[in-house]
C-alpha cells in the first residue's frame, strides 16, 4: 500500500466505488417512474463510468505509457456528449409534458417501434 | 486512504439520495453533491483539469438545466411514485451486482501505482497534455463532438418550439400560455 512518500490508494478501490455508484444508478433507473428521475439516475451511471476511466488512466500512467492521458481525454469527450444528451433529453421531456401532463414512463405505452 | 474513505462515503450517500429521495429537487441537489465529490476524487487521481471541468460543466451547466426543468414542469406529486412491483427485484439486482463487482475488484490486489511515476506521466492531468492528445489522436472525435453539440442545440430548440396548435386545455403549460397571451395583450 505504501509506495513512495505519499500513500497511494490502489486502483481497485476506485473501481469498486465506481461499480457501487453505477449499481445504485441502475437501481434508480429500474425503480423510478418519472422520466426525469430516471434521467438523473442515468447521469449517476455516466459519472461512475467516468470515475472508472480516470482510475484506469492513473494505473496506465504508472506503467509509463501515454495511455493514461488518453483516458482522461476520453472523459473530456464524454462530458461534452453528456451535455448534448442532457439538452436533447430535457427538450424531449418538456415536449412530452406539454402534450400530456405527466412524465410517467409507464403511461408512454404508444411510444414504440 | 482516509481521504478516499471519506470521499467514498459522501459519494455513496449522495448516490443513494438520488435514488431514494422523494422530492425531485432534493434528488437533483443530492446529485450535485455527488458530482462535486467526484470532482474531488478526480483531484486525488491526478486529473486536475478534469476536476475543474467537472465542476463547471456538470455541477454548473447540466445541473442548472436539470433544476430549471424540474421547477418548470412542477412534477411534485407523480415523481414520488416508484414501481412497487419491481422495487425489491431492482434492489436485489443492484446489491448483487455491486457486491459482485466490488468483491471481484478487491479480490484481485495489485501493487498500488507508484506516486512518482504517476505524477511524472500525468503531470497532474495538465491542460497542455490533454490538448496534445485531444488535437492529435482524438481529432476526429473532437470534430464529431462539435457536430453533435450543434445537432443537439438544433434538436433542443426544435423540440421545445411552440407550434400553432394550442396545447391541450387543462395542462399547466396551456394555462401558462393563456396567461402569457393575456399578459402581452
Amino acid at each position: 500500500m505504501r509506495a513512495g512518500p505519499a500513500e497511494v490508494v490502489p486502483t481497485e478501490y476506485y473501481v469498486a466505488l465506481s461499480a457501487l455508484v453505477f449499481a445504485i444508478g441502475a437501481v434508480g433507473v429500474l425503480t423510478r417512474r418519472s422520466a426525469i428521475m430516471i434521467f438523473l439516475s442515468v447521469e449517476l451511471m455516466l459519472n461512475a463510468a467516468n470515475l472508472a476511466l480516470v482510475a484506469y488512466a492513473r494505473q496506465w500512467a504508472a506503467a509509463g505509457t501515454l495511455v493514461g492521458i488518453t483516458g482522461q481525454t476520453a472523459v473530456f469527450i464524454i462530458l461534452a456528449v453528456a451535455a448534448a444528451e442532457v439538452a436533447v433529453g430535457l427538450g424531449i421531456l418538456v415536449a412530452i409534458f406539454r402534450r400530456r401532463v405527466s412524465t410517467d414512463v409507464d403511461t408512454l405505452a404508444e411510444v414504440r417501434l | 486512504m482516509i481521504t478516499f474513505a471519506v470521499l467514498a462515503v459522501v459519494m455513496v450517500v449522495g448516490a443513494l439520495g438520488v435514488v431514494l429521495l422523494r422530492q425531485p429537487v432534493h434528488a437533483a441537489l443530492s446529485l450535485v453533491g455527488t458530482l462535486l465529490t467526484l470532482a474531488v476524487v478526480f483531484v486525488t487521481l491526478q486529473a486536475h483539469f478534469l476536476a475543474a471541468i467537472q465542476v463547471i460543466v456538470y455541477g454548473g451547466a447540466i445541473m442548472v438545466l436539470f433544476l430549471f426543468v424540474i421547477m418548470l414542469l412542477n412534477l411534485k406529486e407523480e415523481a414520488t411514485k416508484t414501481r412497487a412491483a419491481y422495487r425489491w427485484v431492482a434492489y436485489g439486482v443492484g446489491v448483487i451486482a455491486a457486491a459482485a463487482i466490488a468483491v471481484g475488484a478487491l479480490l484481485d490486489p495489485r501493487q498500488a501505482p507508484d506516486a512518482l511515476a504517476v505524477s511524472e506521466a500525468l503531470r497532474g492531468g495538465s491542460p497542455e497534455l490533454i490538448a496534445e492528445v485531444l488535437f492529435g489522436e482524438f481529432m476526429l472525435a473532437f470534430q464529431l463532438v462539435g457536430v453533435l453539440l450543434l445537432t443537439g442545440m438544433v434538436g433542443a430548440v426544435a423540440l421545445v418550439q411552440r407550434h400553432n396548435e394550442p396545447p391541450r386545455p387543462g395542462t399547466p403549460l396551456a394555462d401558462a400560455s393563456r396567461r402569457d397571451a393575456r399578459g402581452t395583450r
